[in-house]
């Protein structure tokens, strides 16, 4: 074209140059269930004993893959005389490894 | 009724008098008649008085002492009447005309002529007096004389005299007070007044040298001091001062003038008189010290003044007065309370003291409630300038201590409020930073709060009214940025802050208790009282409860805590979600304040909020350090470079924040890869926890890189996604660009202003009437084009109004310019035939006059306004030299 032959580059080039892209995210836990079904409180919410969600009130899962908050699942195995089921499936509770 | 006695006496005794004792009794009293009339007719010819005294002796013996006591007053009446009263009032016909004024009202007559005519009238008048004293002492010296021939009991010879005398000076003071013309009470309030204004100027002069004699390099807070101490010496002996004997004469001719008047018993015309011409001068004394300046203290000065003339003048006038005390307990029975009371011991000394004593609380009442009644008036003023005004505040508060009017204020507040502030045209930051400012000034007066809450009440009507409170609200609490929240504290502190601060201090200090209790009782029960509408905070002991509690009058406009926390939650959340370097310190701070004053628990949801910044802080910075590097330089992009260095994210816990909402986005493929590669990073590091971006939030840095410049943006992800689709291709359709992104085209409509507000896009109509084609804008010259479409301008004109007032004054020199660029340009036009638009930029920057030209935001603006003006000529034209270019 012709104002390529005066030595002239492509007007409209922009180049953007990123110094910093802060993004916004929310956690979740990956589990089928909102809610636990002990304490009926929200997963992303954590359990009646604590005030902060996440690392400080973990959730834990059976080997019958049913979730709950660590330590609601953990008072009911406690409050059990004998051997203590899922609440969810009356399967026997244990740990998933 | 003596008269009548008298006669009924001698009627009794008419039989038994003889022929020749009637010849004798009708001589002596024709001849009684006769000499005394002679006697007060002569202008002090005594000579007839040898006379009168047989003649009195005459009638005397034939027990008619009573008709030569009652003729010789009447003759005294009939001549006062005749040669006194009227003489006397016939000096003053000439002001006749000012008997109308009010006591406002200066008079034009000379001074010096109204003195002279004042002082002759009272000179004439009382030499009457005297002579006709002189005349009836000698009917007394009769009268006595005979008793004393008779030897009859030794009759009380003091009596005698005082009974006539005091006889006599009533006749006077009802022969004048019967012919009273109207305008006298004004000459004599006039005269007073001049004379005092006449005084006051030589005092005021004095008691200002005498404050600040020697003492230059001294401030104001030690003159104040001396005027304290002047305040607070004995009355008496500050009197003793040198300085008085210059104004004696003024004194003294003053009160003779008063003597005289008393002398015809005008004592308390007299005393009116001066009285108001005093007070009209402490009037406009206070006036004057007080005037519109609120930052001063002016009641110590006052009182000074009040001390240094007024009362000087007092007491000079009484001790003058007090000289004359012996003659005035005979002469007068009309004495005012505060007339000197006659003392046998020392007069003069202690008695002008009481009532110098009591003159002084009349002038410093006066004094109080007129400053008091000032300073009301002025009370939306003194607010507003509060804190700054504190020292008129603080005169305010000892007025009303001393007058107990507090009801005034309130009244008076209230109208001015409604009046003043609560108007559509107030903003609400406006009313609320007023309704600050009257908590703390008040709370000085008034620490109890009891009446605040009356000025209050319509205060808080009002704000409820309005929509915007909440948010006015909050911020002024938590936002120390804004500005003009905390008028006495750092500019940067938020009112918690202040009030915490405030607090403290007080707490430290452990007082609050100079209140009275018993006015506050009194005070609850004579108004609508009503215990605080907010809950007592538990965290305050009940030693504070009685404070005002400012927070508490805040939260009592929206009604409780829970909306207060809960807008606060909302602000707090957009603020956290448009930070990117996770520094919350001063989050932190304002929430440990919202704790102490609404609970922990209602905070608790806040807390979490921050704490996720906190952990996002921690995450992000282990991730970035543990991705795995194969990966980072997999999807490092082509040119641009983009890293995951330049990645960050804010984690949140969504359960504890408000509702977000999130927009979908196409972010950059880059950067949606990075931000996959991160989900997937915090996933290994918090399984079983995942991430989910919310794409259309967050915060991006970015440098515009243009052929001739560079420019820096932060801008939410939407308009970085828009701006970065420009880097492939210059020019794009909305459809297509609203595709590209995934937004619908009205939101990219609405977002691209942004850019097109910069100058950085231009917007254009495609061949489809319902699409736009958007084109970046390489430079200066070009980026004016958009000012000519009418289409984001506006919009951007709007919101930009500040901007645009800013370098209005530039505008007309460039506009000069400009018609130098046209012509250029044209001509450039004419000789190359056609020419790209970056290469007539170009040379007109080489050749031209762009060094002039101020920093490019303004000049985008300038020329934006410039082009609506010139469109036509220059636009048109150079467009279409372009199209055939194209
Ligand atoms: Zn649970
Ligand atoms: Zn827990
Ligand atoms: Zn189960």
């Amino acid at each position: 074209m012709f104002f390529l032959d005066i030595g002239v580059s492509l007007p409209g080039y922009v180049l953007c140059l990123l110094k910093e892209w802060h993004a916004v995210a929310s956690w979740t836990w990956d589990a089928q269930d909102e809610t636990c079904g002990i304490c009926r409180m929200a997963f992303d919410g954590c359990c009646p004993d604590c005030k902060l969600p996440g690392d400080d009130c973990p959730l834990i899962w059976g080997v019958c893959n049913h979730a709950f908050h660590l330590h609601c699942i953990l008072k009911w195995v406690n409050s059990q005389t004998s051997q203590a089921h899922c609440p969810m499936c009356r399967r026997e509770w244990q740990f998933k490894g | 009724m003596e008269e009548s006695n008298s006669c009924f006496f001698n009627l009794e005794v008419l039989n038994s008098l003889t022929e020749d004792s009637l010849h004798e009794i009708i001589d002596s009293y024709n001849g009684f008649c006769k000499a005394s009339q002679s006697l007060l007719a002569g202008s002090g010819d005594l000579s007839v008085g040898p006379d009168v005294v047989s003649h009195v002796h005459a009638l005397c013996k034939h027990r008619l002492r009573s008709l030569v006591q009652d003729h010789f007053l009447r003759l005294l009446e009939e001549t006062f009447e005749r040669n006194g009263a009227s003489r006397f009032w016939r000096h003053f016909d000439p002001y006749a005309r000012v008997a109308g004024l009010s006591k406002n009202d200066d008079l034009d007559i000379d001074e010096d002529e109204i003195q002279s005519v004042l002082y002759n009238a009272l000179e004439e008048v009382t030499l009457e007096k005297q002579y006709q004293e002189k005349c009836l002492l000698m009917v007394v010296h009769a009268l006595q004389s005979y008793k004393d021939q008779m030897s009859e009991d030794k009759d009380d010879f003091e009596g005698e005299r005082n009974y006539l005398t005091s006889k006599y000076q009533w006749i006077v003071s009802s022969v004048l007070m019967a012919t009273l013309p109207r305008h006298f009470p004004v000459i004599l309030h006039w005269y007073f007044k001049r004379k005092l204004e006449e005084l006051s100027t030589i005092m005021d002069g004095e008691f200002c040298d005498d404050a600040s004699k020697g003492k230059d390099a001294m401030d104001l807070d030690e003159k104040v001091k001396i005027c304290n101490k002047v305040g607070e010496m004995d009355v008496d002996e500050c009197y003793n001062d040198h300085r008085f004997s210059e104004n004696s004469r003024l004194v003294k001719n003053i009160g003779k003038i008063v003597l005289d008047l008393r002398n015809l018993g005008f004592t308390s015309m007299a005393e009116d008189a001066y009285a108001s011409a005093i007070f009209l001068l402490l009037k406009a004394k206070v006036y004057d010290v007080a005037g519109d300046d609120f930052r001063s203290s002016v009641l110590q000065s006052i009182k000074g003044w009040i001390q240094a003339v007024p009362l000087q003048f007092l007491h000079a006038l009484l001790v003058y007065l007090g000289d004359f005390v012996s003659y005035e307990s005979t002469s007068s029975g009309l004495k005012s309370p505060l007339a000197p009371q006659p003392s046998s011991c020392c007069p003069g000394i202690d008695t002008p003291s009481e009532g110098l004593v009591r003159w002084k609380l009349r002038l410093e009442y006066f004094a109080y409630e007129t400053l008091q009644d000032l300073r009301i008036a002025k009370l939306f003023e003194i607010i507003v300038d509060y804190p700054e005004s504190s020292p008129a505040i603080e005169d305010l508060k000892l007025c009303l201590e001393y007058t107990g009017q507090h009801s005034k204020l309130v009244e008076s507040f209230i109208s001015a409020l409604r009046y003043r502030l609560l108007t559509a045209g107030a903003s609400t930051n406006d009313i609320l930073h007023q309704y600050v400012s009257t908590i703390k000034a008040l709370r000085t007066i008034d620490p109890a709060g009891v009446f605040l809450e009356a000025v209050g009440e319509p205060i808080r009507d009002y704000l409820r009214g309005r929509r915007d409170t909440i948010k006015c609200i909050v911020t002024m609490l938590t936002d120390g940025s804004s500005g003009n929240s905390s008028s006495s504290g750092n500019p940067g502190d938020s009112l918690l802050e202040e009030l915490n601060r405030d607090e403290e201090i007080q707490e430290n200090a452990g007082v609050d208790d100079d209140f009275n209790t018993d006015d506050r009782q009194a005070w609850i029960n004579a108004s609508r009282w009503q215990p605080d509408p907010v809950e007592a905070d538990p965290l305050k002991g009940s030693r504070n409860q009685r404070k005002v509690d400012i927070l508490g009058m805040i939260v009592g406009i929206i009604g409780s805590k829970d909306q207060l926390v809960h807008e606060y939650r909302t602000m707090l959340a957009e603020k956290l979600l448009n930070k990117s370097d996770y520094d919350i310190d001063s989050e932190i701070r304002t929430l440990e304040l919202l704790k102490i004053h609404f609970g922990e628990s209602s905070l608790q949801k806040c807390e979490i909020m921050l704490n996720d910044l906190i952990g996002s802080k921690r995450t992000n910075s282990n991730i970035k350090a543990t991705i795995n590097q194969p990966s980072q330089t997999s999807i490092e992009v082509g040119d641009d470079g983009t890293s995951m260095d330049v990645i960050s994210a804010t984690i949140i816990s969504s359960n504890f924040w408000p509702l977000i909402q999130d927009e979908p986005l196409k972010l950059p493929e880059p950067i949606d890869q990075l931000l996959s590669d991160y989900a997937k990073r915090f996933n290994e590091i918090k399984t079983p926890r995942k991430l989910q971006w919310k794409k259309s939030l967050g915060t991006i840095k970015l440098e515009l890189q243009f052929q001739d410049r560079e420019m820096q943006f932060t801008v939410a992800p939407v308009h970085a996604s828009i701006i970065m689709k420009f880097q492939d291709q210059p020019s794009w359709t909305s459809k297509n660009l609203a595709a590209a992104i995934g937004i619908p085209a009205d939101a990219l409509s609405r977002r691209i202003n942004f850019w097109i507000s910069k100058g950085i896009i231009a917007e254009s109509h495609g061949e489809d009437s319902s699409d736009h084609v958007y084109t970046i804008v390489e430079n200066m010259v070009e980026t004016s084009k958009n000012g000519g479409n009418t289409g984001g301008t506006q919009e951007l004109l709007g919101g930009d109004e500040e901007e645009e007032r800013s370098v209005a004054s530039v505008e007309n020199q460039l506009r000069k310019e400009m018609t130098v660029y046209e012509k250029f340009i044209l001509g450039m036009l004419t000789n190359f035939g056609s020419m790209a638009l970056d290469r007539i930029h170009n040379t007109l920057k080489a050749r031209m006059v762009f060094k002039l030209v101020p920093p490019e935001k303004e000049v985008l603006h300038l020329y934006k306004s410039f082009y609506l003006v010139y469109e036509i000529s220059l636009e048109i034209r150079l467009k279409s030299y372009v199209k055939n270019l194209w």
